[in-house]
């Protein structure tokens, strides 16, 4: 049997680990909170841009931002996949999930890969999947610099977002989507062609083209911002999932540690009192 | 150095309602904002920035107008203080005296 001084010792360690699980916890759900703003605010700048765009020029003529004085470029002839998972390990399953759910898909031969997030690369390399850049998933909610991956993008004559989707506290799923698709679907329900906006009746400047180049542009930067700010709100969720089930089972095993501890001091304790009653006994038999 | 868009105010003594003319003056309801943060959204008596032309102000009245903004100090004077605000890029949308400045686009 153990000493009730080492179950002591474990408990306190267990004790401390729910604590720890507790402020993880803790500070996940407040990110959850503060990314759903973001998001939300992210969302309300994107339909006003939108309408302007809409009004300006038709989706179907959607094509990257890549008017502006790029007409030569050759665009290479693939579909690019951006994967969005998180920096570290500490999100519960969903990169595995999404990772899985983009390699259903992935060809060698058709398609590129760009990782954003340490996890995901990792879980690339571990499959021996290689992939054509990698960026850090961008710490701060707030003014994400997504010009390095739209530079990308625009190299590529399609291109696919794999990213993680918040639908409850409770659940987080894998997604993708076309780029174009999620400029489209971003700003959905907002278009209200009340007014073309067109050289009759606008002053443009510097041009009218070089404005709608650089809406799209501007839409896919937000577009592409969102989709990582809506997973980092899934990997907020997954972690705090996770950390729920760790300070749960922290909880319980320090409940059956304790229970462990006072059997094991009700042990000693019954020792010692048959050491003692037999100690009385043998000195009454000495004595008789 | 930060590329977020920076402010800064200085106030005068007069204090109107929202939307009435100050003085006879007439006013344009402006805001600027950016995806995370509003940094003005209110009355004022006119907007400067500058384009790939030059500097430009805005006034009430003006012809509906879209530009792209190039990195400079975005100034607005509103009846109860002058703001200025820094930005590295934006996109400016004015119709029917409502000027919408997009930043970090």
């Amino acid at each position: 049997m153990r000493r009730p001084n080492e179950i002591a010792k474990d408990e306190a360690s267990m004790a401390t680990l729910a604590e720890l699980t507790s402020v993880f916890e803790g500070i996940a759900s407040m990110r959850i909170s503060q990314t759903k703003t973001q998001v939300l605010e992210s969302t309300k700048f994107f339909d006003e841009l939108w309408k302007i765009y809409t009004q300006l020029r038709v989706d179907s003529l959607f094509s990257f931002g890549r008017d502006e004085g790029q007409n030569n470029r050759v665009v290479i002839d693939k579909e690019l996949f951006i994967i969005i998972t998180a920096e570290g390990g500490f999100s519960g399953d969903i990169d595995q999930k999404t990772v899985e759910a983009m390699l259903l898909q992935y060809d060698a031969e058709k398609n590129d890969i760009i990782v954003i997030g340490h996890h995901g690369a990792m879980q690339l390399s571990q499959r021996g999947i290689s992939f054509r850049k990698y960026y850090k998933l961008p710490s701060n909610d707030r003014n994400i610099n997504v010009e390095p991956i739209i530079k990308e993008v625009q190299q590529y004559r399609r291109s696919t977002v794999f990213y993680q989707e918040y639908v409850s506290l409770m659940d987080q799923e894998p997604k993708h989507i076309s780029l174009s698709m999620a400029v489209k679907s971003v700003g959905s329900g907002n278009e209200r062609l009340d007014e073309v906006i067109s050289e009759q009746n606008y002053i443009f400047e510097p041009t009218s083209f070089a404005v709608a180049a650089h809406l799209e542009r501007s839409m896919m930067k937000i577009a592409m911002s969102q989709l990582i700010l809506q997973s980092k709100l899934a990997q907020y969720a997954s972690r705090f999932r996770a950390m729920s089930a760790s300070h749960q089972r922290a909880d319980e095993e320090t409940a059956d540690l304790h229970m462990l501890y006072n059997r094991a001091k009700r042990g000693v304790k019954d020792e010692r009192l048959k050491e003692i009653i037999n100690g009385m006994k043998k000195s009454k038999k000495a004595a008789v | 150095m930060s590329d977020e868009p920076h402010t800064e105010q200085h106030n005068s003594t007069s204090t109107p309602n929202k939307g009435e003319q100050v003085e006879g003056k007439a006013t344009v309801l402006v805001k600027v904002y950016a995806p995370s943060h509003v940094y003005f959204e209110g009355e004022a008596y006119s907007i400067s920035a500058v384009n790939q032309t030059g500097n430009f102000d805005i006034l009430p009245q003006h012809h509906n107008f879209i530009t792209l903004l190039v990195p400079c100090d975005v100034i607005v004077r509103a009846p109860t203080h002058e703001e200025k605000i820094r930005i590295q890029n934006g996109i400016m949308h004015v119709k029917a005296d409502k000027i919408i400045v997009f930043l970090d686009v």
